[in-house]
């Protein structure tokens, strides 16, 4: 019974929402209104239950001894310090929330991410070996698409352009083609089989 | 022969610092891929309502950001009303400095000219209740105003009162609008893009899903160059080329270096056999 009640909610939500795409009438559009509205309200309460999961989380390393207190401590601060400034001082321009996510969070995420800069050329230096026939191939289209991704790929020859426009519009369009379609596909066969009942691994379950 | 993975962040940190001191003023050449997005925010009309949507992480904050300008600044330069939301949360703070920095150089009005209406959870149901009615999703705008106290507002119900949406993504979301706002509402949307999410996006360009694309630093700066605004791309751009080349020269050292230690190792265990 447990089980049937979760299945059969998602079985009649499935089946309405798939349906009400092709019917236009007052009610069902007011039902659809609603649903939507519900899935935000989902949405927030799952968002709450995450950041109650982190601040659990954190708060149980901080418990445990080891090197581990310290970065968790930093966590729950960061998450206190932005809860009070949003709420005691607002979100607005000036703020000291705005200021914090500006100067702090902002500048943090993006020297994470640009280490990657560093990181790629390292490995493509490493990993862009010539050993074989495909080998080559890759490199070659690695070589002609950094520099034709750029102003100097036009100053070598017009022809790097044109050849990156190429590469991309023709073997890396069909693969990326192949890799939509599937997904295309294998999305609707997962929500048919959700459904009807068949695919139960949400529910925790196999 | 394996380099220390030190020099080579040493070679990749000067090629991208000494373009940004010294600027190497490379030229950009305008693809077609920027030209088409150019050409239809030029056919805007004095008064038409853009959506621009900031749909990604403050992670991609130096590729995004000057991209976000340029299309900004062009749609205000068109007069065109700027409606600002975000469906990521990190995107709500960017965007709306984006919004107000680009406004305050245009001199354009707060609640008249562009308005922002911050951030909305579970993205899917926020574009498809946008099709619905964009009040109900956005009842206020980001600092609380109340729906019916803003001028631009007015008038403005749900999709069919939006003549273009921008998504200004780093991720799937651009996904989101052509497979709720696009197929079942039929609004237009464009996709600003950081570059490696180009070639995800190009099937649904032709297949008439996204009006068009631009992508990256690189579209960034022949966009600035279409607007006639030289800014963050094209700074971007040169310290991007030297580093592409740093890149492109190791990788050709790495192979002529591995290729000769083959040969060698091939020469020694011939000379072996032949002993």
């Amino acid at each position: 019974m447990l089980r049937k009640i979760p299945i059969a909610v998602c079985a009649v939500c499935g089946v309405f929402m798939a349906a009400q795409y092709f019917i236009i009438s007052g009610p069902v559009s007011d039902l659809y209104g609603a649903v939507l509205d519900w899935m935000q309200i989902i949405f927030v309460c799952a968002l709450l239950a995450g950041i109650l999961q982190v601040v659990m989380s954190q708060l149980k390393n901080i418990a445990r001894p080891g090197s581990g207190r310290v970065y968790s401590s930093i966590a729950l601060a960061g998450i206190a310090v932005m809860v009070v400034l949003g709420f005691g001082w607002g979100i607005s321009r000036g703020s000291p929330f705005l200021w914090m996510f500006d100067q702090v969070q902002a500048p943090m995420q993006t020297t994470v991410f640009s280490l990657l800069a560093f990181f790629v050329a390292s490995a493509a230096y490493r990993g862009f070996r010539a050993r074989h026939a495909e080998s080559v191939v890759l490199v070659l289209a690695a070589l002609i698409i950094l520099l034709g991704r750029v102003p100097l790929g036009e100053m070598i020859s017009p022809l790097v352009p044109q050849t990156v426009g190429w590469i991309l519009d023709v073997p890396a369009m069909a693969a990326k083609r192949a890799i939509l379609i599937g997904i295309g596909l294998g999305m609707t066969a997962t929500a048919i089989k959700v459904i009807a009942g068949m695919e139960r691994t949400y529910l925790g379950g196999r | 022969m394996n380099i220390d993975r030190r020099i080579i962040f040493v070679i990749v940190a000067l090629a991208v610092a000494i373009p940004l001191v010294v600027p190497l003023d490379l030229p950009v050449a305008v693809t077609d891929e920027t030209r088409a997005v150019y050409d239809r925010l030029e056919m805007l009309d004095s008064g038409s309502v853009v959506l621009v949507s900031f749909d990604h992480e403050a992670s991609s904050l130096p590729e995004v950001r000057p991209l976000a300008e340029a299309i900004v600044n062009h749609c205000f330069m068109r007069k065109a009303r700027v409606i600002g939301l975000a469906l990521f949360a990190e995107g709500t703070a960017v965007g709306y400095d984006i919004l107000n920095d680009i406004a305050a150089q245009q001199g354009k009005v707060y609640g008249h000219d562009y308005v922002y209406l911050g951030y909305r959870p579970q993205y899917t149901a926020a574009i498809l209740g946008m099709g619905e009615s964009i009040r109900e999703v956005f009842p206020t705008d980001y600092d609380e105003t109340p729906w019916e106290e803003i001028p631009l507002l007015q008038g403005v119900h749900n999709y069919d009162d939006i003549d273009l949406v921008i998504s200004v993504a780093d991720g799937s979301l651009p996904t989101y609008w052509v497979e709720y706002a696009q197929a079942r509402y039929g609004q237009e949307v464009i996709a600003v893009l950081t570059a490696v999410m180009v070639t995800a996006y190009t099937p649904y360009v032709d297949a008439g899903q996204i009006s068009g694309i631009l992508g990256g630093l690189k579209g960034a700066a022949e966009y600035e160059k279409l607007i006639d605004r030289p800014a963050a791309g094209k700074r971007g751009m040169d310290a991007q080329a030297l580093t592409h080349l740093a890149i492109a020269v190791m990788i050709v050292v790495g192979n002529v270096i591995a290729f000769g230690a083959r040969r060698k190792k091939k020469t020694a265990v011939a000379g072996e056999h032949a002993v």
